[in-house]
This record gives C-alpha cells, structure tokens and sequence, in this order.
C-alpha cells in the first residue's frame, strides 16, 4: 500500500498534466476480449492493454517482471515465479497464485488457442499465495520468455460470470467483458466499431502515459484511414500504405514512425514432390529436390530491386529465417547469397537444365505488404535465367487450404516467430512434420534433415547460452546450405502518427497503450 | 385473382431456396475459415477438430439443410469471427444501414425531382447543360472514388466532416439512431450523397424525359390554351402525371440501394451490415455471409411480389390474361 501511493504520487509529478482522449485505428478488431480464445496479434497485441501475463516485454522486448516480480529455475525441472503483492482485478478483487493456476488450466484447455504454449509443462503448483511453479518435462531455459502473452483471469469473476473455459463456437461473458489487471480497463465495447479503455487507477506500476480515455476503431479501408489521419480524426493508424508512406511523411502534418516487423518474407519449395504440378513442364522430375536449383533462385531474385520499387525503400534483407532483433539470430551466418544472374544460370546448368523448365508460384494476394507485387516481381526476375514461372495469387482464405494440399511447386511465406526466438521458425518450418510432436506443422514442403532434428530438443533444453547458440548456428549453416528456404526480407512497420503523438513501436507490432503521450 | 397471388408466393419461396443453394455452393470457393480462427501454433488435430466442430466437413447439402432447419425458427447461427448469435450482430448492425437507405433514397428523390423538373423546363439553358455533364460524370465514376473524392475534399481539405464512422448515436430500444445528434447529422451526409448519387441521376434523368413528354401532350396544350399559369401547368397538371413512373421505379430501387451500400460503407468505414458482410467475406464468416444473402434476397423478392400484385391489382389487362 505504501509503495501504491509513493508511485501514485511520483506519478503525479511526473506526468505531463494534459487530460487526453487518444484515438487509434487498425485494419482489423480483435475478434475476441478472452485472452485464451485466439492465439493471434490482433486479439493479444490488443489485450496486452487490459490483461497481463507473468513476465512482459518492454519497449526492446527484453522479457520484464509483470505479475510475477522475479523468478528462477528449479534445476533441471522447471520454473518458479515470486508474484506481486497488492496487485488488484479491475473489479477490485486480489490477485494470487491461485489465479495463475486457474489462467493456466483455463489456458491450456482444449477449447483453448493457446494451449501449445504449454505443451512442455507436465504440472503446476502452488507453493504459497504468492509462489508458483512451473514443472516441465524437460529443462526450459526459454519458458519464461515464451509465456510473455499468456495473460491472468481472476478465478471468481470467470466462475461467476460462467468463463471457465474459452471458446470460439458459443459466446461466452469473457468474449465481450474483461477483467484484467493492466493499465487500462475496457468501459465500452462494440465489436466491429469501437472499443473504449480507460486508466485504471488501481494499477500497481508506474504511470508513464497522459491518457485519459482511448478510442480503438478498425477501419479496413486503407485510404479511408490515411483521411481519417489526415483530418485530425483519429491519432494513430497501423498501418500506412507503403505508396502513401513518403507523401505522409513529407506533408510534415503527421509523422511516418517505420520499423521492421518480426516477419520473414520467403520462397518455400516442395521438397518431397515427385514431379511438377504445374506449368509447362507439369508432371516431370521436380527439379526443387536439387539444393543447386534452389541455390539458383536465391541468385536470380534480386532482393534489393524488389526493396526498392516495391517497398519504397522499407524493408531490409534478410538472410536468415528470423531477423536480428531476435533472440538466437545467427550472426555468424548473416550472409544471403548475392544477386547473380550468371552464377544461376551455371547452377542450373549444373543441375541439367541450361534451358530453363516451367513451373507453378502461388502466392497470397492480402497477407504481407504488396505480395501479389513482389511475386510479380520474381516471376520476372526468374525468367532471366530461363524459368517460365506460372504465377497463381489468391486470397489468403484460399491460400493455407491450397498449401495444406500441396498445390503449389514454389510457394511465398511470411514468418513471424511467437516466441521471438530462432527456434520458433526451425521447429515449424525447418524440423521433419511430425504430427504427433506437433513439429513441423509449417514446412509444407517436407523438407527433412536429421541433423536438424536431432539439434532441436537439444536447443530447446540447453541452458548455456553459448553452446545453444552454436546449436543454432549450426542448424541454420545447414538450411542455408540446403537452401531450404530463400529468405527475402524483413517485412517493415510502418505507423503513422499526428505530430503530437509520441508512442513505442515494436517489432512484434503490439500498440501499447501505456507508452503514448500526446499534446 | 387469389390463385396468381398464390402462384406467385410459391414462386418467390422456390426462387429463395435457389439463392440459398448457390449461395451455400458457392462457399466451398471462398476458402477456409479455419485458418482464420486458428493461431500460428496450430495442429492439423485442432484443423480437424475445429471443421468437425463447425460442420465443415459436412457436405454443402447438409449445412445448408441445417442452416435452413435453424433460420425458419429464428436462429441464424454464430458468426465465426466474433463468436456470438448472428442474429444479435444484425440488429446492431441493421438500423446504420437503413437510415443510411433511408437518408440516400430521400437525397436522390428530392434532388432528383427537383433538378429533373428544371432540366425539362428549361432544355436550353446553360445550368441544364451544366447539371447534366456533371451527372454523367457522376454516373461514370464508380462509388469507391466518389467516396474517396467527397472525403479528401470535404473532411481532409475543408475539415467540415467526419471523413468515417456514424457519430453518436442515441439508443431507443434496439433501434440505434444518428438522426438526433449533430454529430451523427454530419456523419451521414457525405455517405448518403455518395451512395444516392447514382439513383439520383437515375430519377432526374427519368424525371426529365417524362417531363419533356407530358409537356408536349395534348392535354397541356389544351390547358395552355385555357389560359392557365405556367406555374399551375408545370406543377399541378404536368408533375403528376410524371411522378407515376417514378414512384415504381424509387421503390424498385430502395433494394438496390441498401445492397449497393457494401460499397460506400466501406468507404466511410459506415458501421451496417453491408460492412459487416465485406469483413465476413474475408474471414470466411460462412453464418454471416449466408445470412446476410438471404436477408438480401428476401427484401429483394419481396419487393418484386408487392410490385407485381400491385400491377395485377391496378391493371384489368393483366388478369384478362389469365383466362386465355
């Protein structure tokens, strides 16, 4: 209590004294207000406002201390978390360990999204109210870190309100009302149209915003938010269009805030496919299982042509299936094969096809930042060295269904690690599919090394830094050599902001609300 | 005379089962909603359990049957995307969209008469000249850019209006209206002139020729002669009889009004259901899209039956017909 009204009263000072409504607006509404329901960026970028987890990610999404203020490793068995005292719901009821275990049943139920998050845990045990651990089958070193978006229901508000699991079939009280602990609570909600939050004044740490009322409202049409930012209307839309980018930026009226997302752009290939499906060339030898034709690819895209016309100077290479800004990055591999026409051409010429071949590119034309275009792009780009690249672009709703069917002889992913860790991607993309260790869930193409899958529960249980890291860097020396995949860029963010406005981007594209101050 | 009307109810429920089936068919094409609810960490188990769940598996017969088997009692099902009974989000959603109907319909009515009337009084004049080379420019252009031009003109430029959103809105009972608060007044006017525009020229132009005929008829010339007022001819004898074919032709397009309005309330971000089925489409929202499809095809058959027992009732020679 003591610590409750020191901080209330720094904050005070501190504080610029403006009273602020803020007004935000995105492409899409969270579809969900319960926190375990939808494991995607819209819902928990959104909620991170509202709920909080054990442990966070500050503005360098460094891991921080939230509900829980320190923890430690229990050997080789798991991890214990000291929680907060005097933290309070919205509601007004107190937040205990008892709650944590009850986030976690709720949390990893079968009607719940987020269950995998907790695939390694076999227990978890309440020491005392304000003790809790984490048991895992294995040594964890990264299970903090991976826990950061798990966020803590109060147990007699989900029980009384009939919450006790999430669901996406029926509604339940926690799809429209939420109960957190955060910064802000949720005063008003109208799916599709607009949610309101409010400081709660309750909040244990330290106040850093001067906002007094936010306003969220999707608004799907792109040039419709621009106008909206523009007129004054609202103070924040993600995103601004690439092609509207520099022309905002310039006006001087609004700021352009860029950055660069966690997500990889890349080609994928059909490793196990026997022949091409598509195509001049449909039903011969699928020339994509010779690591020497993939290699020939990666030449002949020229990345930094495609980062300049078509995304105006706003993403950056990228050489790796994550980029630097995450943790287990390979910086001893941060080389992407240079564009070069000619090398290709002897590459492919190597391999027995000097006169080039005809196959099929799908491609997503709503996903990632000007994808139709960027595979326009690489149609092109391939033809100089004489592939004929059928280009087949759908909406994203299309696409998944054609990939899970492997409809496709090359194919264009993006990459965003949940985990903010180089393991995400290996275990998903790079790993052998294997449905029962839900490993390799993502490499549509089949691509298997055992190498790397013998280094993955390796990685996953290490606890020295350096020799995880060399782990990682071995396994990444491996899909790179196999040109498993060829990465392309970083995908960027870009924000846009009246002059006013001052926030925190960060690369998991997460708004937090609790960063902004305007006037 | 009762046996047509009959003939024609039966004829307009088979023509709504026919839109449900293609609809319903149709679906298969639009994609997977899987996708959408599922996060990144997903498992093909969970793909599976989640079809199962929602009866995706089910041939399209089938769901169909269980959408129909549900909507005849009421229920339209839960919306994939938000997780709560469609039928809850339509009486959210319906009163912006009508209103906005509503508003467009009046707005290319009104001007449309009256500007209708002028350009026919007045063929020559270089007003009329003026009014109908900016209506065609205005019926050439496609909604989208109207929007968009109405909104950096008049809320990015003038800063008049809100360039999206309805304002405030006040409660009466389910029904949410923007007509009571200054705000939502603004916000209705740039949509409203965007989506009536189209029917307004539409009415002007029909207005206009009808006009330019009646005025030529014996019987004004007749009442020329009488010595009667222009102003009594243009507005008391020659207006009437222009309006007939005008009336029919507004309330045939009072539906196309409210089906075109997924375009302008996409441009002003305009909270109704035509929104809502653009946002349903995109994530594969099968309750919602089948709902809305229908809702649409009902008014839209509807209609056309009233229309159609309405001529049957003013024209004799329509039920001469039915003996020979």
């Amino acid at each position: 209590m003591k610590y409750l009204l020191l901080s209330t009263a720094l904050t005070l000072g501190a504080a610029p004294a403006m009273a602020e409504t803020f007004k935000w607006a995105s492409t899409t509404d969270p579809q969900t207000m319960d926190p375990h329901a939808v494991n995607s960026a819209p819902v928990l970028g959104f909620l991170n406002n509202v709920y909080e987890g054990l442990v966070r990610r500050g503005k360098d999404m460094a891991v921080e201390g939230a509900l829980a203020e320190r923890w430690e490793p229990l050997g080789a068995d798991g991890w214990r978390f000291h929680l907060r005292q005097g933290v309070t719901f919205h509601d007004g009821s107190t937040f205990d360990a008892d709650d944590v275990l009850f986030s976690y049943e709720r949390a990893s139920s079968e009607s719940a999204d987020t269950a995998s998050w907790f695939s390694p845990v076999s227990e978890v045990r309440v020491v005392d109210d304000y003790t809790i651990d984490f048991l895992t089958n294995a040594p964890n070193p990264l299970f903090p870190s991976s826990i950061a978006n798990f966020m803590i229901m109060d147990r007699s508000w989900a029980e009384a309100n009939e919450s006790v699991v999430p669901a996406k079939d029926v509604e339940t009280f926690a799809t429209r009302n939420t109960n957190g602990t955060g910064a802000f609570q949720m005063v008003e909600r109208q799916p599709g149209l607009k949610t309101v939050l409010e400081p709660f004044d309750g909040w244990w740490g330290e106040v850093e915003h001067n906002i007094t009322r936010a306003e969220f409202t999707p608004i799907q049409n792109s040039a419709t938010a621009v106008a909206a930012l523009l007129s004054g209307e609202v103070d924040l839309i993600n995103p601004v269009p690439i092609q509207d980018a520099e022309r905002l930026g310039a006006s001087g009226a609004v700021n352009v805030i860029r950055g660069i997302e966690a997500r990889v752009i890349m080609l994928g290939f059909g490793h196990e496919a026997d022949t091409l499906k598509y195509g001049a060339n449909a039903g011969d030898p699928n020339p994509f299982r010779d690591a020497r034709v993939r290699e020939a690819v990666a030449k002949a895209v020229n990345v930094p042509a495609i980062l300049q016309t078509i995304m105006r100077g706003n993403a950056e290479p990228a050489s790796q299936l994550v980029s630097p800004a995450m943790n287990g990055f390979s910086a001893a591999n941060d080389r992407r094969p240079a564009f070069d026409i000619e090398g290709a051409k002897a590459l492919l010429a190597d391999a027995g096809y000097a006169d080039g071949f005809g196959f099929g590119l799908k491609c997503p034309n709503d996903r990632y930042l000007n994808d139709e275009a960027v595979c326009q792009a690489v149609t092109s780009m391939l033809a100089q060295i004489g592939l004929d690249v059928e280009l087949d672009t759908m909406p994203v709703s299309n696409y998944w269904p054609e990939l899970r069917a492997d409809n496709y002889d090359m194919y264009l992913l993006g990459w965003s690690p949940g985990t903010f860790d180089h393991e995400h991607p290996v275990r998903f993309l790079v790993t052998t599919p294997n449905a029962e260790k839900k490993l390799g869930s993502w490499n549509f193409g089949g691509f298997s090394n055992a190498r790397v899958d013998e280094l993955l529960p390796m990685i996953q249980s290490e606890i020295d830094p350096a020799a995880r890291q060399a782990m990682v860097d071995e396994v990444t020396a491996i899909y790179q050599s196999e040109h498993t995949y060829v990465p392309l860029y970083v995908q960027p963010l870009v924000w846009g902001t009246q002059a006013n406005v001052s926030v925190v981007q960060r690369p998991d594209n997460f708004f937090i609300l609790r960063w902004v101050t305007k006037g | 005379m009762a046996l047509y009307i009959l003939r024609r109810v039966l004829q307009s429920f088979f023509v709504l089962l026919a839109v449900g089936l293609v609809a319903f068919s149709m679906f298969r094409f639009v994609g997977d909603p899987v996708d959408n609810l599922l996060g990144q960490e997903r498992t093909q188990a969970d793909i599976e359990r989640l079809r199962d769940v929602l009866g995706l598996n089910d041939p399209f017969i089938v769901q169909y049957w269980n959408f129909l088997k549900d909507a005849v009692q009421g229920d339209l099902g839960v919306s994939f995307r938000q997780g709560r009974p469609v039928m809850d989000i339509f009486i959210e959603r319906l009163p912006a969209t009508l209103e906005l109907a509503l508003i467009s319909a009046i707005f290319a009515v009104v001007v449309g008469v009256v500007l209708g009337v002028y350009t026919a009084l007045k063929p020559k004049g270089w007003l009329t000249n003026l009014i109908l080379t900016v209506s065609l420019v205005g019926v050439s252009l496609p909604t989208f850019l109207i929007g968009i031009l109405l909104i950096y003109v008049f809320a990015v430029e003038l800063g008049w209006l809100p360039s999206f959103g309805r304002g405030e809105t006040v409660q009466i009972g389910w029904w949410t209206t923007g007509l009571l608060t200054g705000s939502g007044l603004k916000a209705l006017i740039l949509p409203a002139i965007t989506l009536g525009l189209y029917q307004m020229t539409l009415i002007m132009r029909l207005v206009r020729s009808e006009m330019t005929e009646v005025l030529g008829s014996d019987y004004i010339r007749f009442a020329r002669a009488r010595g009667l007022t222009d102003r009594s001819i243009h507005f008391r004898h020659a207006i009437k009889n222009t309006l007939i074919p005008v009336i029919t032709i507004t309330g045939l397009q009072l539906g196309s009004i409210i089906a075109f309005a997924i375009i302008t309330e996409t441009v002003f971000q305009w909270p109704g259901v035509g929104l809502l089925f653009i946002d349903s489409v995109r994530f594969v929202d099968i309750p919602v899209m089948a709902s809305y499809l229908m809702m649409i095809s009902v008014m839209f058959v509807a209609i056309n039956l009233i229309v159609d027992i309405l001529y049957v009732i003013i024209d004799p020679r329509l039920r001469a017909g039915e003996n020979t």
